[in-house]
């Protein structure tokens, strides 16, 4: 097992904005619950902050996983919930270095 | 794994679940006296022979062929664009890929280039070109990924679209141009995609290239293409900056 940042940069799909609020609820009830599952598997989820003012995406969403391998499966349960169709994103993994801060 | 999209009369899911590709966008620095050197390369190359030791695969080539494929090679790309090497790996797991970018970094990769790492595990298998692959020194890098247009289409529309691009895909074989499959990058990237070919000629890129504008690839995808020529890792490695 090794500690690994995961680091989620998103913003939504233009269609987003045309989906009505149940809908919305509906699909955002879905991937909070393949957090949840993350959560519950040894993921930390250090927050969701806003960055729109500086950069092309709206939100930086921080994890710590347990393993690459748990960064991805938490990934592939977000796009298989159809996370991906709803949000443009881009992502980025590391592997701790151990050295002191 | 759940595939980003489905398999299709060109492309088999793998069936070497696991595997994961180290591709690479690298860019020579300028290097001070005595910043890299005989001992970087020869760690360089020590690191190498242990990947290749922990079943590593070291070149696009060892995706087709990996008891035949030879020494490490990679594309050489600088001719074209302001990335001067790119290549691919592949990685017995997403751990191991991880790892093994920060143990070459550390051997004295990151004093020669600065790199763009793209990880991912296999999706497709490779598919074969209609000629002698080994034989072809030419290789076509492309990363995409799927656009809001596409986000926003139906599964009909989508399942019409990758038919329409399977015609472009075949095309492409028959252009005698080898597909080392597909690998998936969005969990750790911008790009969704990576697709790697081996081809005779840049004028059998370009063919295949307006195939897949007839087809209308891109109206779904947004795409970076590289094309470089194969030659020795270790000597893209050993290269000073600005020789051919």
């Amino acid at each position: 097992m090794s500690d690994c940042i995961w680091i989620h940069y998103a913003r939504p799909r233009p269609h987003w904005y045309g989906l009505n609020a149940t809908a919305k609820q509906a699909k955002q009830a879905n991937w909070q619950a393949v957090a949840a599952a993350s959560l519950q598997q040894g993921g930390t989820c250090l927050g969701t902050y806003h960055v729109r003012g500086q950069h092309d995406f709206e939100t930086v969403e921080l994890w710590r996983f347990p393993s690459a391998e748990a960064a991805f499966a938490h990934w592939s349960g977000l796009m298989a919930a159809g996370y991906g169709e709803c949000n443009a994103f881009a992502n980025n993994i590391g592997l701790a270095s151990g050295a002191p801060p | 794994m759940t595939l980003l999209t489905e398999a299709t009369d060109v492309f088999a899911a793998a069936d070497t679940t696991g595997r994961c590709i180290v591709a690479f966008l690298a860019k020579r620095q300028p290097v001070l006296p005595g910043a890299f050197g005989a001992g970087e390369r020869a760690a360089i190359a020590s690191v190498l022979r242990s990947l290749q030791a922990e079943d590593w695969r070291l070149s696009v080539r060892a995706m087709f062929d990996p008891q035949g494929a030879g020494e490490p090679t990679a594309f050489d790309t600088g001719f074209a664009h302001a990335v001067d090497v790119a290549g691919a790996f592949e990685a017995p797991s997403l751990s191991a890929a991880l790892a093994g970018t920060i143990r070459l970094e550390q051997a004295g990769w990151s004093r020669r280039f600065a790199t763009e790492w793209l990880l991912g595990p296999r999706e497709f298998a490779t598919v074969g070109g209609t000629g002698d692959a080994a034989a072809h020194e030419w290789g076509f890098v492309a990363l995409w990924e799927w656009n809001d247009a596409w986000a926003a289409a139906t599964g009909p529309q989508r399942r019409e679209y990758d038919a329409e691009c399977d015609v472009a895909f075949a095309g492409d074989v028959a252009l005698d141009i080898s597909i080392a499959g597909r690998h998936r990058l969005d969990w750790a990237s911008s790009w969704h995609h990576i697709g790697i070919w081996e081809a005779p000629s840049i004028a059998a890129v370009d063919a295949a290239m307006r195939g897949h504008e007839h087809a209308a690839d891109f109206k779904f995808t947004t795409s970076r293409h590289f094309i470089g020529r194969r030659r020795p890792l270790a000597d893209l490695i050993a290269m000073d900056r600005g020789t051919a």
